[in-house]
């Protein structure tokens, strides 16, 4: 390649590079503003919020918290690459302090995460309060593309069922997910009558019998709300209101439309399920925790769009060893294979065998059909806190490592494994506050950090002319352009990636600074060597490049290999710090290719090149001169 | 002459200094500071930072008797008040939380007794001169999770097998152990200073830990990219035992590992003196020290131990076993009587020097090199002793 060309290139990623810095991802403000990287929680302060957590109202112990600390920890990990720091304070406050605004993210950090399997035994849609305004026509056709039965509410049509997950499938590994249904309509039908729980008057109450004081004033409350006859009629109801076939069925319960989600989670499952007019909105309303009781079968949402009545749970988080995401090279599609602990995996055999034997009559056979359109087996539902994760069909009886199928793709994979992982705390946190806070260092030492990267520049400039003179421009001038393309980086994937920098990250770029540097000492001995050969510098030049180049990919590959995995594996400020790592070495390597090398190739033709006293390759020149002489 | 001397050779990597050939020093010594480090570690442990440990946690308002607090001046009070009963606690810098009148400073300390909180507590109320209930305190937990290092070190490890996996199909396997022995002697001596110094250890210190890893082997390949470029082909002549060429090797690469060293370490000895000077601790103090100890010693191991190693480990090779013997048979059937030529045989034809016995006075030649008059002076006197494979 031309020396020209190569550096060609480099001006193109220079200019690529500050035209995304400048425009791209989300670029505003002042000129000044766009050059501003994203720092750290360190230099600049950040958000702290606290969450108080406690394990069935009573602070948890120290191992749980320490185990509810780390998933914490690693569910802001999971928000990006900005190191925030997670500390338990007192015996039940854990604080998160992040870099840079608050945002949504840290409310979704307090979610329990409580992991229950069920058995899904009835659905029946959700109804929005609309539908039950008698002075509206009656409920126009669902949306288009949907197979639904025609006379489903418009509201329905809201609950579009998402791709990810739609009609999942659960089996051993290896097998491979049953073929996969056509998506699930969005608006089930509704069930035939036998599909609601036959055995739901022998089911125990569905209120624990212990009731504290709250939740009788909440019954209370919600009594006066709904008013008696309809309390009353609610109670009676041994089925799911079908407003499709009346839709003026729901008037009656028109007050339960009106109940807070902490009053909906008083009622009875069967009466959340059964009443029309309680809608996904309020059942999601519901305090965390609201429906981790094992022991009671429990109403959730699934997918927005209907509301599913489950059994009693049989398997739990705690019975899960391990979940990750796998490519399937058979069927070439992502599923997310599970491992249960030896008594967990039991339970889910067991599970896993009511639902592969059920038949074509029993209920949770036909909610499956309902909330499919289709059916091959009886689905059992994945759910964390109040979130269906997904519900397989149990296409085996699932003895050994078990594989959830379905249209995942690489991200949702990894996302329903490692909500599968978080599957294993039973602790819920109450949200406190957020709160601003101010940087523990401070820009005083930003201040330092730069200086001292000025300063070991600096050295290893003076170094690098004490020694090679004018090849130490060379050096120089590398250094500073590997700078600002690295700093380039760091703002635009500050944007665009969340990647903060703290002054360990600072400090790591210095660092690399010297390691840079070190690429340009293989180079110039192997130059020395050359020369000491006998060959004139020109024709060293070239030479020199290519041995050289051979030990700088080697050396630096080990490098970016201890990048990549540090970075793979590790979480937290070590992940951060890996980045910071993998990038500088990988910026050195396009400032040497494009530019050390093609500036030396031109610099070799030089007349100054070849005077001893410029080129600082002098005694090697000057040894020779003493052998011509000899 | 002998200094600018041996400026000058050193400069153009022909100092001939015998690094190899004392293997058996080399080896000793490093077995005797493991030992050392090791002891340490079991012995005494290390001083772990309040991220690793945690530590006790002050709560103070920041308005205090109408007057407010800066951050400074919260973290100054509170350090004051806790170096009072415990001289030795490290208080980290102080955070401001919430804005307005509302606002309060934490202030994180290494962790203290219950009196010496109530003590401190005491001191800081009347300092501050405020109501007992408006400054607070906590038990704060390590901010470093166990995951983290767990984690950290899964990846060590994973690194560790690739690297290998690397370095067996870029050099051979016996390269490959001898890179990882230089490695892991890094990273034992490093963590042996750090124990026996009592040096604090914080996340940053893990950080720059980590750092090593890369920058030492880094060091190392470079050293042995030299040496496979030596050895290639040694079996065909009988000039030099492997030996002698892997110290040839690091001869050539000498002023490179040198230069490496000072290159890299000017950075950081910038941070360190920053870090230190202008502010006694924190961050830039703690990745700067591991990295300066580490560095050092990963200059210093990819010198004089990972070329002996590999020399060591090659010698035990069948081939190169029997091509070390011929070599030294065919000196030995050369009279020895002859006082060694002192003189730099710098032939295209490198058998044409084959007289010269081992390390005697920097008189091996190079594959490619052309006659040159300079004599060498420094003879130093090539014994048998530091003959690689002779006495085992």
């Amino acid at each position: 390649m031309h020396p020209g060309r190569q550096l060609g290139v480099l001006g193109l990623v220079f200019v690529v590079l500050y035209l995304l810095v400048f425009f791209a991802g989300g670029a505003k403000g002042s000129f000044t503003d766009r050059l501003e990287p994203k720092l750290g929680l360190d230099l600049v302060g950040g958000t702290q919020a606290t969450y108080i957590a406690s394990q069935q109202g009573e602070p948890p112990t120290p191992e749980a918290m320490e185990t509810a600390r780390e998933i914490i920890e690693s569910r802001v990990n999971a928000l990006g690459v900005s190191e925030a720091e997670v500390v338990i304070q007192g015996n039940n406050t854990i604080v998160v302090s992040l870099a840079g605004e608050a945002d949504d993210q840290l409310k979704d950090l307090s979610q329990a995460a409580n992991m229950r399997f069920r058995l899904l035994t009835g659905t029946t849609m959700d109804v929005s309060s609309a539908a039950l305004n008698p002075a509206s026509p009656s409920p126009s056709v669902a949306a288009s593309g949907s197979a639904a039965p025609s006379a489903a509410p418009s509201a329905a049509a809201s609950g579009a069922a998402p791709a990810a997950t739609s009609n999942p499938s659960a089996s051993t590994g290896g097998q491979g997910g049953g073929e996969a249904a056509p998506a699930a309509s969005a608006t089930p039908s509704a069930p035939a009558p036998s599909a609601t729980p036959s055995a739901a008057a022998s089911a125990p109450a569905g209120a624990p019998a212990a009731q504290t004081v709250d939740q009788k004033e909440l019954l209370a409350s919600a009594k006066k709300k709904v008013g008696a006859a309809a309390w009353a009629a609610a109670e009676k109801l041994t089925a799911p209101v079908d407003l499709s076939a009346d839709a003026k069925a729901g008037l009656p319960f028109k007050g339960f439309a009106q109940l807070t989600g902490p009053e909906v989670a008083v009622l009875t499952p069967d009466m959340q399920f059964n009443v029309p007019t309680i809608s996904c909105g309020q059942l999601d309303a519901r305090p965390n925790g609201s429906i981790d009781d094992v022991n009671s079968k429990v109403v959730a949402c699934y997918q927005g769009g209907a509301k599913v009545m489950l059994d009693k749970a049989e398997v739990v988080g705690d019975d899960i060893s391990e979940a990750s995401p796998q490519l399937d090279q058979t069927q070439n599609q992502w599923v997310v294979s599970l491992d249960f602990t030896s008594t967990g995996q039991a339970k889910w055999t067991e599970l896993t065998r009511t639902a592969f034997n059920a038949t074509t009559t029993d209920p949770c056979y036909v909610a499956v059909q309902a909330l499919y359109g289709t059916a091959d087996h009886c689905a059992v539902a994945v759910v964390l806190d109040k979130t269906i994760l997904s519900a397989p069909q149990i296409q085996a009886v699932l003895s050994g490592q078990s594989q959830i199928t379905g249209d995942f793709t690489a991200a949702s994979a990894k996302e329903l494994a490692d909500q599968l992982n978080f599957g294993a705390i039973p602790v819920t946190f109450e949200a406190g506050p957020a709160q601003t806070v101010s940087a523990t260092l401070g820009l005083q030492q930003l201040e330092a950090g730069l200086l001292a990267a000025a300063i070991g520049m600096g050295l290893v400039a003076i170094y690098a002319f004490f020694y090679y003179r004018l090849l130490g421009t060379v050096i120089f001038l590398s250094l500073g352009l590997s700078a600002l393309l690295t700093y380039g980086a760091l703002v635009f994937l500050g944007r665009t990636m969340g990647y903060t920098l703290t002054l360990a990250g600072i400090a790591g770029f210095i660092v690399s600074l010297g390691v840079a540097a070190d690429s340009f000492v293989i180079y110039f001995e192997r130059l020395k060597d050359e020369i000491h050969e006998g060959r004139t510098p020109r024709s060293a030049v070239p030479r020199a490049w290519h041995r050289a180049r051979r030990t700088i990919i080697s050396a630096n590959t080990i490098t970016i290999l201890c990048a990549v995995v540090l970075y793979i594996v590790s979480i937290g400020a070590v992940q951060g710090f890996a980045f910071a790592l993998g990038l500088s070495t990988v910026l050195d390597l396009v400032v040497v290719f494009l530019f050390r090398h093609p500036i030396m190739t031109m610099l070799a033709s030089t007349k100054a090149f070849l005077s001893p006293r410029v080129s600082g390759l002098g005694r090697v020149l000057r040894n020779r001169t003493d052998v011509k002489e000899a | 002459m002998a200094s600018s001397g041996l400026a000058a050779r050193l400069y153009t990597g022909e100092a001939n200094i015998n690094i190899v050939g004392r293997r058996k020093i080399w080896f000793a010594t490093a077995i005797a500071i493991v030992i050392i480090s090791f002891g340490s570690i079991l012995i005494r442990g290390f001083e772990l930072g309040i991220e690793f440990a945690g530590g006790t946690e002050f709560i103070v308002p920041a308005t205090a008797n109408s007057q407010t607090l800066t951050q400074e001046e919260a973290g100054d009070k509170v350090a004051a008040a806790v170096h009072a009963v415990a001289p030795d606690a490290e208080v980290l810098a102080a955070q401001q939380v919430g804005t307005g009148g509302e606002s309060f400073f934490r202030v994180r300390a290494s962790a203290l007794t219950t009196t010496e909180i109530e003590e401190a507590k005491t001191a800081l109320v009347a300092d501050l001169g405020v109501n007992a209930d408006q400054v607070s305190d906590n038990q704060v937990s390590a901010a470093w999770g166990g995951a983290v290092t767990e984690k950290a070190v899964l990846g060590l490890v994973v690194f560790l097998v690739l690297v290998c996996a690397y370095l067996i199909i870029r050099f051979e396997w016996r390269m490959a152990v001898a890179a990882l022995a230089s490695l892991m002697l890094d990273l034992i001596l490093t963590a042996g200073v750090y124990s026996l110094v009592g040096f604090e250890v914080t996340p940053s210190t893990v950080i720059g830990f980590l750092t090593i890893l890369g920058y030492s082997l880094y060091d190392v390949v470079v050293v042995f990219d030299k040496v496979q470029e030596n050895t290639r082909g040694i079996t065909a002549g009988t000039s030099r035992t492997y030996a002698e060429a892997t110290n040839l090797a690091v001869n050539q690469t000498l002023m490179r590992s040198l230069n490496t060293g000072l290159v890299a370490l000017l950075p950081v000895g910038g941070l360190l003196f920053i870090g230190a000077g202008l502010f006694g601790a924190g961050t830039l103090k703690d990745l700067g020290l591991v990295l300066f100890v580490g560095m050092g010693f990963g200059v210093i191991s990819s010198i004089v131990f990972a070329a002996p190693v590999l020399s060591a480990l090659k010698d035990r090779e069948p081939k190169i076993k029997a091509h070390n013997a011929r070599v030294l048979a065919r000196r030995a059937s050369r009279s020895d009587d002859v006082a060694p030529r002192a003189e730099r045989t710098r032939s295209a034809n490198a058998t044409e020097s084959d007289e010269v016995p081992a390390f005697a006075g920097g008189t091996t030649p190079r594959p490619g090199a052309r006659p040159v008059a300079k004599r060498n002076t420094t003879n130093r006197g090539g014994g048998a002793g530091n003959r690689p494979g002779k006495r085992r």
